[in-house]
């Protein structure tokens, strides 16, 4: 990168110039800056001069709110996407049948989402019947079924008979809840592969399965 | 109107001292010249709460609401009873509602409605008292902390994160934070500061300073503009200027006086923090604002504030285990810290562990009701009624 590129850049933030600044990035980008060093070794430095300029009165108020204006319009352009990028794995997510408890599941339905997976969400009193069917028109390959009650999570067996007596041994049965928390062989006797522990150990988890997955040549 | 007789001004003066023991005496004193003196059972109430004697406190406060119907602190001293002593949910309710009957602008009492509610499973009418509690003072903190909460229930992290991060800056603990950072004390920040304006810097700073803690934003702006006309390169200045911009939602202009400050020198504490708190009103600069949150903790040992920070921008980075980690560690340093019980909250529930989050959460609202005074407001009122 330039050593003057932070200078231009804040020259074009005073003149009030968005495509001049965009212009700027783009030229530091084309020069081989890796995307995530564009604040720290750009705009930063640009803001500082800002900030300089502002408080020895070089500029006034007025430019160093336009100025400001305009570095918000092309932070966009210096800062790594918000949202993880799509890793094209499609989890389904949803609470088993007569369970109405829902908080979990939306809070795992929610990280896995952010982290860029493809989430389907069933809800909540999820029929087995329909993990299998949503499974099959989805691609999905991997099913976390939440249960806060005992008598639901030992129905979650149900589900994986309805997976096994299609053939669809290789979707993955995950399952979540205060029951399957206190007994783990509970998660075994229902035929679960795993226990989610909560959004981050469910993030954890998936992005385990994704690189085995990977790792084994076939996507999900 | 209720009448203060000298007994209970005596239990008054002597309550606010903390000195419980004698002030309990002096309110039963009261009681034998007048055992219908309103004021004198609900300061008993008051006292007992206190001590933890929920059910004397709810008998006292309940005789209070007999005597007086319109007597706002005692249906606090109940309410709190109740939600205290647990499973008392459905007088709970009842009591709130009482209360924001009989004081309907008062947005405390739709907080505590809601929490009673939240506890009693109705989650919908919970939501929609914090609402009120909302519309009725834009700037209650407790009540946007449980819609954050409930957003996270429902919808997850990403939508929840930015009620965490209003909350937290509707809480004056932040700015506290900011002014201690500063090496300004209470003192420092007095009214004498704002009226006595040297010539000097220092004077000239410390005014400065003054006026952004009592919201004189505009005055606090002319003066450190002034200061910088002579002192370009001063950091302190530039570091109150970033905290005056984030105040208004300028965020980009708070970034440039802060990186202005920190080009100067990059062991400015303050212009750390208003760069973090910049940083962590951009959702995509989670990772930045955790950085600088995760030096402020070196930089100022003992405050529980940027361990609190640092957990907040590492939720944003769905590091959960981590954020727990950095909440534990603002407990150990403050236990009493609201924001960071209603953290631990939030990343027991990702977890899974409901327990965990409902037990933080009533430790936030204990906390949170004790630091806010909530019963000498309402009571002062009715006194000062009283002797109308």
């Amino acid at each position: 990168m330039a050593d003057d590129a932070p200078l231009r850049l804040y020259r074009a933030l005073v003149k009030n110039d968005p495509a001049a600044a965009i212009s700027v990035v783009e030229q530091v980008r084309a020069e081989g800056a890796e995307p995530d060093a564009l604040l720290d070794s750009l705009f930063a430095p640009a803001l500082a001069i800002l900030g300089g300029s502002w408080a020895d009165g070089s500029i006034n108020e007025y430019v160093f709110t336009q100025a400001s204006a305009v570095s918000d319009q092309i932070l966009s352009f210096v800062t790594p996407p918000r949202m993880a990028g799509d890793t094209g794995i499609t989890v389904l997510v949803g609470s088993m049948h007569g369970d109405s408890h829902d908080i979990d599941k939306n809070i795992i339905a929610a990280a896995l989402r952010e982290a860029g997976h493809r989430v389907v969400d069933l809800g909540a009193d999820v029929r087995p019947a329909t993990f299998l069917q949503r499974a099959e028109e989805t691609g999905a390959r991997i099913a976390i079924v939440c249960a806060q009650m005992v008598a639901t999570a030992r129905a979650v067996v149900r589900v994986r008979e309805m997976f096994v007596s299609d053939g669809r041994t290789d979707l993955v049965l995950l399952v979540s809840g205060a029951p399957f928390a206190a007994d783990e062989r509970l998660a075994r006797a229902v035929g679960a592969d795993g226990i989610v522990g909560g959004a981050e150990s469910a993030i954890r988890m998936v992005s385990h399965l994704a690189r085995q997955r990977r790792g084994g040549g076939s996507a999900s | 109107m209720i009448e203060r007789s000298e007994q209970v001004r005596l239990a008054e003066s002597l309550a606010r001292q903390g000195r419980i023991a004698p002030a309990v005496t002096a309110c039963y004193q009261a009681l034998r010249v007048n055992e219908r003196d309103p004021l004198a059972h609900c300061l008993l109430g008051g006292l007992m709460l206190a001590e933890g004697f929920c059910e004397q406190a709810a008998r006292s406060a309940a005789r209070a609401i007999e005597l007086d119907q319109r007597c706002a602190a005692a249906y606090f001293v109940l309410g709190l009873a109740y939600d205290r002593m647990g499973g008392l949910w459905d007088r709970s309710v009842l009591v709130w509602q009482q209360l924001a009957e009989v004081v309907p602008d008062l947005a405390a009492a739709h907080v505590q409605l809601g929490e009673a509610l939240a506890a009693a499973s109705f989650a919908d009418e919970a939501i929609d008292a914090w609402e009120r509690a909302l519309q009725i003072d834009p700037r209650e903190p407790r009540a946007m902390y449980h819609l954050a909460m409930a957003a996270l229930k429902r919808e997850g992290m990403a939508t929840a994160l930015p009620g965490f991060r209003k909350a937290g800056e509707l809480d004056p603990s932040q700015d506290d934070f900011f002014f201690a950072l500063a090496g300004y004390d209470a003192e420092g920040l007095s009214a004498a500061a704002m009226s006595d304006i040297g010539p000097g810097i220092k004077s000239q700073l410390r005014a400065a300073h003054a006026f952004a803690a009592n919201d004189e934003l505009f005055k606090s702006s002319e003066l450190i503009r002034s200061i910088l006309d002579g002192h370009s390169d001063d950091v302190a200045a530039l570091s109150l200027m970033a905290y005056l911009y984030l105040k208004q939602e300028s965020v980009n202009e708070a970034m440039a006086c802060s990186l202005r400050a920190l080009t100067i020198s990059t062991k400015t504490p303050t212009a750390v923090y208003a760069l973090g708190a910049a940083f962590a009103r951009r959702p995509a600069l989670a990772a930045h604002a955790s950085k600088l949150f995760s030096a402020l903790t070196t930089m100022a040992p003992g405050q529980a504030m940027p361990h609190v920070l640092h957990a907040e921008s590492l939720l944003g980075l769905q590091r959960y285990s981590a954020a727990g980690a950095a909440y534990r560690s603002a407990l150990a340093l403050d236990p009493g810290c609201v924001r960071a019980l209603f953290g631990q909250a939030a990343v027991a529930l990702t977890a899974g562990d409901h327990t965990a989050a409902a037990w933080a959460i009533r430790r936030a609202a204990y906390h949170d009701t004790r630091r806010r005074g909530y019963f000498w407001g309402p009571y002062d009122a009715a006194a000062e009624g009283g002797e109308q």
